[in-house]
């Protein structure tokens, strides 16, 4: 059995041995240059279409939906934002189809609304509505930044005028509509809710069906991880208020579990890097903020605003107060910075390992082949890791909010309280570090 | 700096997709599966602690009925050793009875041949005098046949009687 997978493992290498030979044979001198920032911002970032697997030219076309100038409500396709191209390329004389974004002219109540994806822009990579910029005001200020040497790029090329897009060569006026677009990342959360649901929901199921009989296999296993999150995180820190908040902290366990995993996944339904994206663990935060804050005890606030310490933190300077309600914002912004930073952080070196390949592709075919080997072995080996960081992110995330809701929840009469829940955040960091351990 | 900006959109249907994912499984997912955990764990103990005291209670029973084993034997070889006792009891007072009966016979046998010795002798003693009698007559017979020599008696005994 051992000796079949790494005689497998073996093909597989051999075969991406030759793979790099093969893209430079038929690339072509410019393909060479890689531009490495836009490659890692394209695959960290969202989209308004969802690349069909193994394809870097067609894409699932998915709504686009936002709020022109005039307030008027907009929808249409993806898929017209861009079109296919057949594009020559100079060094081989081969043509290849490409993806070439477009203006998407949309009549709506007798107005003409044009809109393009915008490249060389203050908002690249988003949708904007264009406007000719031809009047006198937008003349002038195009006119002062092609003088302007401070600006970097060069103008009609790659200069970026703050408040103007650049498309084919020319300047347009460009407003940023408010957009609520399904973009890949909002396709992907609906995904993970629907994945989320189905695992919970099978528990349920069982329970329906079975009654008490012991889960087996994958019940076995969401049960355990419930079991894991409820009675070793929730329960023992929020001791006999955990019924009340144990649903609220176990959706965002299994939520943002699910949303790290998939995110690992390359293709279709997964490869959205949905927690490794601000917007989205801001959203949690806030939300732990919210609990946080708005079920607190009397207790809670008096800490913040008449801690017990000596009266000259506190008064007539309020030293104290001004820490503690720091505190209160740094706390959930500490959960959300965390989460995002090493989600991005783990998918960056991924993407970052396979695009060596391609950079030491210039030094010839030996390099090539030797990068692949050495890039692959890293890449399986941080995508191992981060099926863990996955795990361990998301057990952080609800640990940290339990501690955060418990520290709210105290009532002032047991004044050990405070000191049972640092002694518990202790044993968790030890679980934490004891995880690679047990792998 | 993208990467670092909140984008309005995401952070719109991040709010609904939580919430729908939320309200569902506030309502149908987590109290369920929590409650059903909870017995389950329950029930568990309850079966563990149901198994201790079945084998407490059969412990116990063993113990018991090693216990009756026990008296029932003591019983049985107090109950022989009785049965000895009293056989040999029985015997001996068979013996003593059957002795005495003996001797009650024995001694009626001798009061009845006493009896009838004495019976035999009383006869005796009647055939004899009688005999004697018959010999008296016979021979006063002979001797009385003249009044004289009866007058004569008769005043020997009434002289025989005035000196008594």
């Amino acid at each position: 059995m051992n000796s079949r997978i790494k005689i497998t493992v073996l093909a597989i290498l051999a075969f991406l041995c030759i793979l790099p030979a093969e893209m430079k044979a038929s690339g072509s001198g410019e393909e060479g240059k890689v531009n490495v920032k836009e490659i890692m911002f394209h695959h960290l970032g969202d989209g308004y279409g969802w690349e069909v697997p193994f394809s870097h030219v067609y894409r699932i076309p998915l709504p686009v939906i936002v709020r022109a100038e005039d307030g008027k409500w907009i929808t249409f396709s993806s898929s017209r934002l861009t079109k296919m191209e057949e594009v020559a390329d100079d060094a081989t004389g081969k043509t290849e189809t490409e993806a070439v974004p477009q203006i998407v002219e949309i009549e709506k109540d007798g107005k003409t609304y044009r809109f393009v994806l915008a490249h060389v822009s203050s908002h690249a990579n988003k949708l904007v509505e264009i406007f000719p910029a031809d009047t006198e005001s937008d003349k002038t200020r195009l006119a002062a930044a092609q003088s302007d040497s401070t600006l970097s790029g060069e103008y009609g090329v790659d200069r970026v005028v703050d408040g103007y897009v650049l498309f084919d060569g020319k300047y347009y006026r460009e407003y940023r509509p408010l957009d609520i677009s399904i973009t890949k990342n909002v396709l992907a959360l609906f995904i993970t809710v629907i994945i989320v649901t189905a695992m919970v929901m099978s528990v349920v199921r069982w329970y329906a069906r079975k009654g008490l009989k012991a889960p087996r296999k994958g019940m076995g296993f969401m049960e355990m991880l419930i079991d894991f999150i409820y009675t070793g995180v929730i329960k023992s820190t929020l001791k006999d208020k955990s019924k009340k908040f144990a649903p609220f902290l176990l959706t965002c366990f299994f939520f943002i579990l699910v949303m790290n995993l998939v995110g690992l996944i390359v293709i279709f339904p997964g490869g959205a890097n949905l927690t490794g994206n601000i917007s989205i663990t801001l959203v949690l935060a806030v939300l732990v903020f919210i609990v946080t804050n708005v079920t607190s005890t009397k207790h809670y606030w008096k800490e913040i605003f008449w801690p017990d310490v000596p009266l000259f933190l506190k008064f007539p300077l309020p030293i104290m107060q001004f820490i503690e309600i720091f505190g209160i914002f740094t706390k959930p912004a500490a959960l959300c910075v965390r989460l995002f930073a090493n989600m991005m952080g783990g998918h960056m070196i991924v993407i970052t390992l396979t695009l060596l390949i391609f950079i030491f592709a210039a030094f010839g075919d030996m390099a090539a082949k030797g990068s692949v080997v050495v890039s692959l072995l890293f890449s399986i080996f941080m995508l191992a890791l981060d099926v863990l960081v996955s795990f361990i992110q998301a057990y952080v995330f609800t640990l940290l909010a339990t501690l955060f809701i418990s520290m709210s929840q105290e009532d002032g009469h047991h004044e050990s309280k405070h000191e049972e829940v640092k002694h518990e955040q202790l044993p968790s960091e030890d679980t934490e570090v004891s995880i690679p351990a047990t792998k | 700096m993208e990467l670092f900006t909140p984008e309005l959109g995401l952070v719109f249907w991040m709010f609904i997709a939580f919430a729908i994912l939320f309200i569902v499984l506030w309502k149908w997912g987590w109290p369920v599966i929590l409650k059903n955990m909870d017995e389950r764990a329950d029930t568990i103990d309850k079966g563990v602690e149901y198994a201790k005291e079945a084998k407490a209670q059969l412990d116990s029973a063993r113990a018991d009925a090693q216990k009756y084993i026990d008296e029932a034997r003591k019983q049985q070889a107090e109950m022989l050793r009785d049965a000895a006792k009293m056989k040999s009891q029985i015997i001996e007072e068979a013996k003593k009875e059957a002795s005495e009966e003996a001797k009650k016979v024995m001694d009626a046998a001798k009061v009845s041949i006493e009896q009838s010795r004495k019976e035999a002798e009383l006869q005796f003693r009647n055939e004899v005098s009688k005999f004697s009698l018959d010999i008296a007559e016979k021979m006063v017979r002979n001797n009385l046949q003249s009044d004289k020599a009866q007058s004569e008696l008769v005043n020997k005994l009434l002289d025989e009687i005035e000196n008594n």
